[in-house]
């Protein structure tokens, strides 16, 4: 645990001399700016909550279906990147720490990223909101939940990538694929069947069963996603460890 | 218990079918200077991974400190500092952040870095980052961080490379302070043996993966020696006469060939000859250099 603690320690002086924080603000300022222009009157709204409801779930689509996995599979080729490139892996693992440590640490890193980038998603609804004059009466249980558990369902995503950005010490290809198995996302979550099993399209199933009540075919029982999202995230982290336990520097 | 910082025990590393490293028995002592000859792909860099655990032997252990590594990893590597074939860097950190990055998770008191950052003679570019370094810097940077946790065990695969000759010469002096002044025990790997000659107690000679020589530096010039050329009329008979004198030569030619070369020993050939009336045309001395022994043993392949 201390050498855990230790290894994110050296990650945050990496990451804090990199532009990372740069990647965090694009999808919460996209998500803001389509926000504050969306036209709720047009949609006939019954009243302020639907309104919201409404503005939630269309900024969270747009958010969690294209930037939130996207960005996970960065942000994993990112916490890599450094080491790949000047031969880090050697060193950090002749220092006295185990691979298991490392490989947990590289991990979080991406987790607490992902983490501050739903904070600032969540700033940016509660911004747009305000834009639109609506500030009492937000359902406040509904949008934590949903941030949650739209963090939540990255993480599989996140242990996927990171395994692939850990074996291929090209920083573009893992992205080049994550990009492209993000964007049938579109297709895919409209399918109940593929959806709840399909890491890329986790997120956005997360984060709208909880910004709408009457999505249509987004709306999934909850348990059967965590279900999903746990089995998975144990499996491609199991996977990843073992693989690194055995990788030859 | 023995004092072995370094002890392998038929160390192999078998790469599809074919072994890298072969068979490696090690033994290097606290506080010697050890240096790891071989030619290019001769097995030098496979045998430090394993050293350090960054990769596994296919056969064979390693022992550092007296600990088993695949037991004992962790705490062995908190002992040791190394640089494994060319430096480790962060391009977009400074120098200093570089160690920076090391030290939390070393732990080394902060003073360290400068400390060390002198030590190679990088306190000046210090605050650069490092992807505009000369390879030269880079390398000075890699041995900094190798000495940043106070190790008692440096491993350093060619420290050299890349490093114009005062820089060679000042970590040559710096290595050969080690010992001294610290009680550390070096492994420092090369191509040359010129590179290590002056510093190093004991050399181990690698080729293609195997261990071909394993001694003392001094035993090493007693192997270069050479040998005394003798060139007399009757070969043959001086060969009889010589061997009832219990001194064993090679005839070849014209020429006896002799192992022994003390003053002593010469003079007795040369009287022993001249009473049984030979004519001796030439005594010569062939004296082989280091270098030439080494390549040699490197490159022939005949085991000493
Ligand atoms: N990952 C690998 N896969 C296959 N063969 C390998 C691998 N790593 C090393 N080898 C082989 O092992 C042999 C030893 O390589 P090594 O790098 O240890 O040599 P070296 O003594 O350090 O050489 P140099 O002086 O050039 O640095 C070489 O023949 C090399 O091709
Ligand atoms: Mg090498």
């Amino acid at each position: 645990m201390n050498g855990f603690l230790r290894i994110v320690a050296s990650e945050r002086l990496k990451l804090s001399k990199s532009y990372i924080w740069i990647l965090l603000l694009i999808s919460p300022l996209l998500s803001l700016v389509i926000g504050v222009f969306l036209s709720l009157e047009s949609f006939g709204a019954a009243n302020r909550l639907e309104e919201y409801a409404l503005l939630a779930s269309t900024m969270s689509s747009f958010h969690a279906m294209l930037f939130l996995p996207i960005l996970t599979g960065i942000l994993s080729a990112f916490v890599c990147r450094y080491e790949h490139a000047g031969g880090g892996w050697k060193q950090l693992l002749t220092l006295p720490v185990s691979r298991v440590s490392l490989y947990l640490a590289k991990f979080s890193v991406i987790a607490i990223l992902l983490a501050l980038t739903q904070l600032l998603f969540l700033v940016a609804v509660i911004a747009a909101a305000a834009s639109h004059g609506i500030t009492d009466g937000l359902p406040w249980r509904l949008l934590l939940t949903s941030i949650g558990s739209g963090w939540l369902a990255c993480l599989p995503l996140a242990a996927l990538q990171l395994f692939v950005s850990i074996s291929w010490s090209s920083f573009a290809a893992p992205l080049v694929i994550n990009v492209m198995l993000t964007i049938p996302n579109m297709l895919i979550v409209n399918s109940d069947k593929i959806g709840p099993y399909y890491p890329w399209a986790q997120p956005m199933l997360a984060m709208l069963s909880f910004s709408d009540q009457d999505f249509g075919a987004f709306a999934l029982p909850l348990e059967t996603l965590l279900i999903t999202v746990t089995g998975s995230f144990t499996l491609f982290l199991v996977i990843g460890l073992l693989y690194f336990k055995r990788k030859e520097i | 218990m023995n004092e072995w910082i370094i002890e392998t025990k038929g160390l192999s590393k078998r790469y599809k079918g074919r072994y890298a490293v072969s068979n490696l028995n090690l033994k290097i002592a606290k506080g010697d200077i050890y240096g790891f000859l071989g030619p290019n792909g001769a097995g030098k860099t496979t045998t430090i991974r394993m050293l350090l655990g960054l990769i596994k032997p296919s056969n064979g252990s390693v022992h550092i400190f007296g600990k088993a590594l695949n037991k004992e990893r962790l705490s062995i590597l908190r002992r040791v500092g190394s640089l494994v074939e060319y430096p480790s860097y962060y391009g977009h950190l400074s120098a200093t952040d570089n160690l920076e990055a090391i030290r939390r998770i070393i732990e080394a008191p902060k003073a360290r870095i400068a400390e060390v950052l002198s030590i190679v003679g990088l306190s000046k570019e210090a605050r650069r980052p490092v992807k505009g370094f000369s390879l030269g810097m880079k390398q000075r940077l890699g041995i900094a961080s190798a000495l940043l946790g106070n190790p008692e065990l440096l491993l350093l695969d060619e420290p050299t490379n890349g490093l114009d000759p005062s820089g060679i010469l000042e970590i040559r002096e710096l290595i050969k302070q080690m010992p001294k002044q610290h009680g550390i025990t070096v492994l420092i790997s090369s191509h040359l043996l010129s590179e290590v000659e002056l510093t190093a107690g004991t050399v181990g000679i690698i080729r293609q993966g195997e261990l071909v020589f394993q001694d003392t530096i001094a035993n090493l010039h007693q192997q270069a020696q050479g040998s005394m050329s003798l060139v007399v009329s009757d070969p043959e008979q001086a060969h009889i006469t010589l061997r009832q004198h219990g001194i064993e030569a090679v005839h070849r030619g014209n020429t006896l060939l002799l192992e022994q070369t003390s003053d002593h020993t010469v003079a007795r050939i040369v009287r022993t000859l001249v009473e049984r009336k030979h004519d001796i045309y030439r005594v010569e001395e062939k004296r082989k250099t280091l270098e030439e022994l080494f390549l040699q043993i490197v490159g022939e392949g005949t085991q000493l």
